[in-house]
């Protein structure tokens, strides 16, 4: 009787506790692909950050965001440059047919940019969304869940994109679909 | 502080088990071989049916076990409860109470707040054979319905790629829930028209309205939502209030022959002289068919 009772108490949390915005490859035609180029995922921020780059001839360029004054009695030239605030979300990812990539919690718009070892050309993705906290039992923690809005894109190596489920949560579910040029045979 | 909650309902839940069986047992007292029973009063028990008037008055209870609960938990409710007794067998119930949750997750330090009241309709039936006797077992159902505003909050949340903080503090988030229950319970007379009483309910939501931001965790009168179904139980303090009733239709009470209309007493008299074994029809299944109870009828 008494364990029926406590069976009210049994925790009840999701198995995935990040909130991430999941996305499907697939050929131009639809079909679910594979991708076998490398796909590395970089994120421009708002605002701009100070780089510090030292060069020598002879020797590999060095850049920093913190100045180094060491190189400097090495003989290298010191460069101070203002460049955007930028991550890197996704790494060198090869043979994949999905991705997961964070999105942010207090900006509208998220923008990504896709870099390709195949081709030279990038590709810019904006996603725009509004985002909310999130609760399901106090126990859990807390979330931040996302809705998507609208999507643009360029078309270095996408054909197109479509929101196939635009609630982001930790259900797991494909929110965006990327369209790779080219058809598989 | 969970295992004091624990040891208090199991107690409670095992005296309230015994209760009732010690009662039953005073009730019974066994005839040695050779001895002659006592002479007990008889009661024309199908007679006694078909003059138990519908209404028997109504019960007013309290329980005590929601109170308790909310002192050693996060979860309680102060609770009583108007109930019609007809025939002694339908008991049409009204439930009041106003419930109260408090509880912060020593982990995820999110606390959840709610206070509101909350309401129940339905109704038991008593298992008993015996509708005449003090005890009851009965089983019944519910529906239940509130209507609450919850308050929840947690440390700030912070993106940890973008940056920014924002903090989390959402109050007055509303929402309505509607449930159902079934209930088992037993119920004993300690003294007079006091009585107690223990109930198990199984609880399951129908609907409660959503918000995309926050699911209440626990609604007053159900309890916590982690999983789509609830147990739950009362302990019950109950007072049954006969006005108006006569003392011989009152619960446990005997009928008196002068009760029964003058008509059915002399009907019943012809009966006993055409039996010549005194073998009254109807009564077998009582198990009080016997000669001796004819006789016993003409002394009561």
């Amino acid at each position: 009787m008494v364990l029926l009772l406590m069976g009210c108490y049994s925790n009840n949390c999701p198995l995935e506790n990040t909130v991430t915005c999941n996305y499907g490859f697939y050929d131009s035609q639809g079909t679910d692909i594979t991708y076998a180029d490398t796909i590395t995922v970089t994120t421009l921020m708002p605002g701009y950050k100070t780089v510090y780059t030292y060069r020598k001839l002879g020797n590999t360029t060095v850049t920093k965001e913190e100045q180094d004054s060491a190189l400097i009695h090495q003989g290298y030239t010191e460069t101070i440059s203002e460049q955007r605030n930028d991550t890197i979300l996704v790494n060198k990812l090869f043979n994949a047919s999905s991705m997961k990539i964070p999105m942010s919690y207090f900006h509208d718009e998220d923008t990504l940019v896709f870099s390709y070892q195949r081709i030279s050309l990038k590709d810019t993705i904006k996603i725009q969304h509004t985002s909310y906290p999130n609760v399901e039992l106090p126990e859990c923690g807390t979330y931040r869940f996302h809705t998507l809005q609208s999507i643009k894109h360029t078309d270095a190596a996408i054909d197109h994109i479509e929101i196939s489920e635009p609630k982001v949560n930790y259900d797991g579910a494909t929110n965006i679909k990327i369209y790779f040029n080219g058809v598989v045979e | 502080m969970k295992h004091l909650q624990t040891y208090i309902i199991s107690t409670a839940l095992i005296l309230a088990a015994i209760l009732p069986l010690h009662a039953q047992e005073q009730q019974t007292e066994p005839v040695m071989p050779g001895e002659t029973p006592k002479p007990t009063k008889y009661v024309a028990v199908e007679e006694a049916k078909e003059h138990l008037v519908f209404f028997q008055g109504f019960t007013l209870s309290a329980d005590v076990y929601a109170p308790v609960a909310y002192m050693v938990s996060d979860y309680g409710a102060a609770e009583g409860a108007l109930r019609l007794n007809l025939k002694n067998t339908f008991f049409p119930i009204i439930e009041a109470g106003y419930g109260k949750c408090s509880k912060e997750d020593f982990n995820t330090k999110v606390s959840y707040k709610v206070n509101a009241p909350y309401g129940r309709v339905g109704i038991d039936i008593n298992m008993l054979k015996d509708k005449f006797q003090s005890n009851r077992l009965y089983l019944g159902a519910r529906y239940g319905l509130c209507m609450f505003n919850y308050d929840i909050a947690g440390p700030a949340q912070t993106d940890p790629i973008w940056g920014g903080s924002e903090a989390f503090n959402m109050k007055g988030l509303s929402s309505t829930s509607h449930w159902a229950e079934l209930v088992f319970g037993v119920e004993v007379r300690i003294f007079k028209n006091f009585h107690m009483g223990w109930s198990v309910r199984y609880k399951r939501e129908i609907s409660s309205t959503k918000n995309d931001r926050a699911k209440p965790n626990c609604i007053p009168g159900y309890g916590y939502t982690t999983n789509d179904i609830c147990w739950g139980g009362t302990y019950s303090l109950i007072f049954d209030l006969n006005w108006g009733m006569k003392k011989s239709h009152k619960r446990g009470g005997n009928i008196n022959l002068q009760d029964i209309p003058q008509k059915e007493v002399n009907q019943q008299e012809t009966n006993d002289n055409d039996n010549g074994d005194g073998t009254e029809e109807g009564n077998d299944d009582e198990g009080q068919g016997d000669d001796e109870e004819d006789s016993e009828a003409e002394s009561v």
